[in-house]
């Protein structure tokens, strides 16, 4: 049978007990279809804490930011619709990966300031899901923020014509709202209530302060824990804020410790994670595992959110691992 | 050739970002006139220029305006 030989009302109709959807959006997370969370056997040391990863890679548009970029634009789309609109954001790449799927859905143009550093797999992806790249030095702006050249850009876009609205994910509190909603309440029903820590890098810092501020409602001795890099660090998505502004969205109040950690240590941390747990995980989740494993709390069950997958960073693992995996081709050569 | 770029009514930083993006387009040679409205393109755009290689054949201050001519390095 041919594709034209099918009658028209054949559709087979969404059914999620089959993983099956009419719409890619009806892929976003919930509480009802939570990213999954996998435990960390094999690269934490004996007598820690029990770490488990939530893969928040699994999400439609490949990042933790899914969440961010719905909840925004759903909260845009109320506020001051978006009919006519085109929308301008600031990210160093997930959040403007998932922002633009979205936004592609409902025929909206968007427009991205990029910090320049960032790997080009994702600004090949923003390009190939129709958006406009600014690609952003982050000293472009030193007198306002010397590390937040991209918010800045983003800023002066947004000024520079009225069709122009932005999600500002460092200022929004729908970003907040999202992990409050979903994220929180999932880690909650998926560990039955027993997390006793919660890790998540500070970034935006919307998933820690939503995630934060909803598990310490439902338990204030659960300890929270942000995970920052060190300052001149290449860890994308992740802020040090010896160098750039505090969002407006942290609320420090939820935030029990702060765990700083080297790019050394991230990036040790993301291949072991690959070499021994199979897991395919960006370099920011090697930052927050490897902030987990210096924690004093044994037997503690805790959750780290893993914010996304290497996949977007292989030109710059490529780097990492070009001498590793060679076949040896001399006798003499040791294995 | 010479191309102007009009940034009148923009804010610091779009000014730099848009010049920076129309010099990576052009020529060596070539020369792109900026017109400004934000003053703080007085230092932003000299800098800018230079810092890429670029010469500042002029920065002139009209008052309510800012006007640059830059050749492109060859």
């Amino acid at each position: 049978m041919t594709i034209a030989d099918r009658r028209p009302d054949t559709s087979l109709g969404g059914d999620p007990a089959l993983r099956r959807y009419e719409d890619v959006t009806e892929l976003l997370p919930s509480v009802r279809q939570p990213t999954p969370l996998v435990r960390v056997r094999r690269t934490l040391p004996e007598g820690g804490a029990e770490v488990w990863l939530k893969l928040e890679w699994l999400n439609p548009f490949g990042s933790v930011k899914d969440r961010a970029a719905a909840a925004m634009l759903e909260g845009l789309e109320r506020r001051v619709g978006l009919g006519g609109r085109r929308i301008v954001e600031a990210s160093s790449g997930n959040t403007a990966i998932a922002l633009a799927a979205l936004a592609a859905v409902r025929g909206v143009p968007v427009t991205i300031a990029i910090p320049d550093g960032v790997p080009e797999e994702k600004q090949t992806l923003l390009r190939m899901l129709g958006a406009e790249v600014w690609p952003t030095p982050d000293d472009l702006c030193p007198i306002d923020h010397p590390k937040d050249g991209a918010i800045a850009l983003a800023r002066s876009i947004l000024a520079s014509d009225p069709a122009f609205v932005t999600t500002d994910q460092y200022a929004n509190l729908d970003n907040v709202r999202a992990h409050y909603e979903t994220t929180g309440p999932e880690i909650w029903r998926q560990t039955e209530g027993r997390i006793r820590v919660f890790l998540a890098g500070f970034g935006t810092c919307g998933t820690i302060t939503g995630v934060g501020r909803y598990l310490k409602e439902r338990d204030p001795t659960i300890r929270v824990v942000g995970v920052e890099p060190e300052p001149g660090h290449r860890l994308p998505g992740l802020k040090s804020f010896a160098e750039a502004k505090e969002p407006e969205i942290l609320d420090r109040s939820v935030v029990d410790d702060v765990v700083v950690v080297s790019d050394e240590d991230a990036y040790r941390r993301t291949l072991e994670l690959h070499r021994r747990e199979g897991l395919l995980v960006g370099p920011s989740t090697g930052a927050v595992v490897h902030a987990a494993s210096v924690l004093d709390a044994p037997g503690a069950l805790a959750v780290a959110i893993s914010p996304d997958s290497s996949m977007k960073y292989l030109s710059w693992f490529g780097e990492l691992v070009a001498d590793d995996g060679n076949p040896s081709v001399f006798d003499e050569e040791e294995r | 050739m010479r191309k102007t770029l009009d940034c009148t009514g923009l804010q610091c930083p779009l000014p730099v970002a848009k010049t920076s993006m129309a010099l990576r387009r052009l020529e060596p040679g070539d020369e792109l006139e900026v017109v400004c409205t934000d003053p703080g393109s007085l230092s932003d755009i000299p800098t800018l220029a230079e810092d890429l290689g670029h010469t500042v054949v002029s920065a002139t201050d009209e008052g309510d305006r800012q006007v640059f001519v830059i050749r492109v390095a060859g």
